[in-house]
């Protein structure tokens, strides 16, 4: 089995946990946070990412502060239940390098501060919100519905691509770049050089949230972009800088550096950027780009051809563990063959059932019991959500939630730990004096005082070692 | 915590409050029209930045009407060219709000600029507005629930006559979960929205420096209530509870309260105006002996006087909170 590396920075971001675009933020050094700070477009993208009010606040009161205030003037504004958050919000601030450690005085990074009053204020010469292209009359610029159309086709083309690898069908192959992406994040693999199979953090990637995956993918992007020596600091700024564009609104590309315009091509391939044609002066964001910002509103993604039903949950699922996904899209439904026995299948409705079966396939392939309600429970049908209201029941079937958690414990039946074997003690009192010690260092995994022997965690056996060897040292 | 919040803001309008404002002396800290709009828009831009999915409505109080000068969720489709240095929203944003202002403001007959201004209007708009998008909010998507507040900018002193429609407005406001914040930016205290604030747990304040009216807007006004508790908001210390009277519209340190539908009224009266319930002749003379001196001997208008009167049939001294047909948020 190939290895995956744990990957820091693809944890999915919930609600109160800081995004991963900060995370990845507070890795970079200050000198390239502050080039980073100097577009107003940026700045207010990274104000935006900032997921706690308080946080967001706290710049809000420093950002029309000529003269820096001190702390001690500032701890007065918040109250004693405050103060805890407070002190975090700081201490994350100044990770950022926005508002930085300071025992004395607070003000905001004088850069960030005054992109952050231009993208407010507005005006200035910076062009950092996209320099838009005047009307083409030859060529209308695309509707709304043709971008949405356009980014759906890509994003679910990867997805598709990712779901079906291992079932040998082939759909739709995504191109090169995405699927050497694809590779590179550890979400799919070659096995034996053959084909590319997904992974298990990939099937755990297909559960995610749209937004979370557009920016699980982008992460990998940033590191990718490093290596082909691209400026890390301007494929930042042109992400932010689209996601602050405007929907169905055409740029044009002629303000950008090479390096952003050799970046269109990128974009372009995950669906994030329009083009009339590859050498066209100018594109248009899709909604995956202008949505990079805002966290709740649903990517085009979900909606499909019967849009609007679609986009709000299509799922009902019965407490005799009977599924019923109403949909006609393969994406949606080779998700659900991930974790669902499908058993019929109609126009616009699948039926199929959670089994043990189906469940312990999803468990193998590294999917989590709370990865498939959380997916179950963001794509419940409205009709659920009107059980909810009326009665106050959680939304998912209580049993059928309990079911799949207890399959998932079956699968952990059997723990293993490394560690060492102590036997052939010479005499009860040597074993009972360095089984007390072991126990004192809380490192006893199983013990058989009948047998004189017992089990030691694996990073105690160097301290055990030493004790015996000292004792015998000692005895000699 | 961080969920979407919706601001609807009240801008009081008056020319002649305005004028005033503006030219009063400089060491005062004045500040006038332009400069109050344009920080003004500055804050509205930062309550847009905070959250995208942030909402917003903006309502004008003029002389003797009100109007919607921006509502965020019907957006006029971009009719002015796109700009590379400012950020779209805020562009839309602050070119509807000042094309709508002038255009109001040309609108006003010279006649009409001493009239007192519409703000029971704006505020009621503003309740009506915050409601159907709240209605609007649980009919699409259970989830998004929005944290309405409304601010209101006030420059105009207390009009007597708008008591009990300011005080309903109150009590809608206080059934709506929706809370009122108000910044009194020019003129005296206001007894109504200081009641207004208080009652809906918001906070009113008045500037001391008008001229730094954006750091007091950001400090108090920009974050949610959800994360007020957090923060030490500046709320008033004391408030002043006087109603007015239903009769001359007069603003009572000592009211007369009608034992049956709890009007208020400033001397006392043989029939209630409201409910036409009549009183004894003994009842009224007795009231009417008591006057002077409770004028002279009460140190705090809002004084606990009941035990000098044991408690009539007919009539009781506003002392206790009314929350019958005619609501009065007396004390």
């Amino acid at each position: 089995m190939p290895s995956i590396e744990p990957n820091p920075e693809s944890t999915v971001p919930d609600g109160e946990k800081s995004h991963v675009l900060l995370t990845f933020l507070h890795s970079q050094s200050q000198n390239a946070l502050s080039r980073l700070y100097q577009r107003p477009s940026a700045c207010l993208s990274i104000f935006r990412f900032i997921s706690l009010p308080l946080e967001r606040q706290l710049i809000m009161n420093l950002l029309w502060m000529e003269s820096p205030i001190s702390t001690a003037t500032m701890s007065a504004w918040v109250t004693r239940e405050g103060r805890k958050a407070y002190n975090e919000s700081l201490s994350t601030l100044a990770r950022l390098h926005i508002v930085p450690h300071s025992a004395s005085k607070l003000a905001l990074n004088s850069t960030f501060k005054s992109s952050l009053r231009h993208a407010i204020t507005g005006g200035g010469a910076s062009g950092s919100f996209g320099l838009p292209a005047d009307a083409d009359l030859q060529h209308p610029s695309p509707s709304i519905d043709t971008l949405d159309a356009y980014a759906l086709e890509r994003w679910e083309t990867i997805l598709h691509y990712m779901v079906s690898s291992g079932t040998g069908q082939f759909p739709a192959r995504p191109s090169k770049e995405v699927l050497f992406l694809l590779q590179r994040s550890g979400l799919m693999t070659s096995m034996h050089g053959g084909a590319l199979q997904i992974t298990s953090s990939g099937f755990q990637f297909l559960l995610h949230s749209p937004h979370a995956q557009l920016w699980e993918l982008l992460l990998q992007y940033l590191q990718i972009v490093e290596e082909r020596q691209m400026d890390l600091v301007e494929v930042l700024s042109f992400l932010l800088m689209l996601s602050t564009m405007e929907l169905g609104q055409e740029y044009s590309s002629e303000k950008l550096s090479s390096t952003q315009i050799a970046m269109l091509a990128d974009l372009r391939n995950y669906g994030l950027i329009w083009q009339r044609d590859t050498s066209s002066r100018r594109f248009n964001p899709t909604r995956l780009a202008t949505a990079l910002t805002s966290s709740s509103p649903p990517l085009p993604m979900s909606s499909g051809i019967g849009v609007s039903s679609q986009s709000q949950g299509f799922i009902v699922l019965e407490t005799n563990y009977r599924l019923y996904a109403y949909t006609d899209n393969p994406l949606q439904i080779a998700v659900l063959n991930l974790f669902v026995t499908l058993k019929s299948r109609f126009p616009n409705l699948v039926i199929g059932a959670i089994t043990r079966e189906s469940v312990k396939k999803a468990l193998a392939n590294g999917i989590t019991a709370d990865q498939i309600i959380s997916y179950l429970t963001a794509h419940a049908h409205p009709q659920m959500h009107k059980n909810v209201c009326s009665d106050c029941k959680p939304l998912l079937p209580v049993t059928v939630q309990d079911q799949i958690r207890l399959w998932e414990l079956e699968k952990n039946r059997l723990k293993s730990e490394e560690g060492y074997l102590y036997t052939a003690f010479a005499s009860q009192a040597d074993y009972e004096y360095v089984l007390n010690y072991a126990k004192q260092l809380n490192i006893v995994l199983w013990e058989n005082p009948s047998r004189r022997c017992f089990f030691g965690s694996l990073d105690g056996h160097a301290n055990i070692r030493g004790f015996i060897e000292r004792r015998t040292a000692g005895n000699a | 915590m961080d969920r979407a919040s919706h601001l609807s803001t009240i801008v009081d309008l008056s020319p002649a409050q305005w004028t005033l404002s503006g030219s009063a002396p400089k060491e005062r800290h004045s500040l006038d029209l332009q400069s109050f709009l344009s920080q003004l828009l500055i804050f509205l831009n930062s309550h847009v930045a905070c959250k995208d999915q942030n909402t917003l409505a903006i309502f004008g109080a003029l002389p003797g009407r009100s109007v919607m000068l921006y509502p965020s969720t019907t957006q006029a489709a971009g009719s002015n060219s796109a700009d590379a240095n400012t950020y779209r929203p805020f562009k839309v944003l602050d070119s509807t709000v000042i094309d709508s202002l002038s255009k109001q403001v040309e609108a006003l007959d010279a006649s009409e600029t001493e009239a007192p201004v519409g703000l029971v209007g704006a505020l009621t708009k503003a309740l009506c507005y915050i409601n159907r998008v709240a209605a609007l909010a649980t009919e699409n998507d259970q989830t998004v629930a929005v944290d309405p507040r409304i601010l209101i900018l006030s420059v105009s002193p207390d009009q007597s006559a708008s008591y009990i429609p300011i005080m309903n407005s109150i009590f809608s406001a206080q059934k709506l979960k929706v809370t009122i914040d108000v910044c009194k930016v020019y003129g005296p205290d206001s007894v109504f929205l200081q009641q207004a604030a208080h009652l809906t747990g918001g906070s009113y304040i008045h500037l001391d420096r008008p001229d730094a009216l954006l750091q007091y807007l950001t400090m108090s006004f920009l974050p949610p209530p959800s994360i007020r508790q957090l923060l030490a908001v500046p709320t008033q210390d004391k408030v002043d509870f006087r109603a007015a009277c239903f009769c001359h519209k007069r603003i009572v340190d000592i009211g007369f309260v009608c034992s049956v539908c709890l009007s208020i009224f400033c001397q006392p009266v043989p029939v209630c105006s409201t409910c036409r319930t009549k009183f004894p002749i003994k009842t009224l003379q007795r009231l009417n002996a008591a006057r002077p001196t409770i004028l002279t001997s009460a140190a705090t208008p809002t004084s606990g006087n009941a035990s000098t009167f044991p408690s009539s049939t007919t009539n009781r001294v506003a002392t206790t909170n009314g929350n019958g047909p005619n609501p009065n948020g007396v004390r």
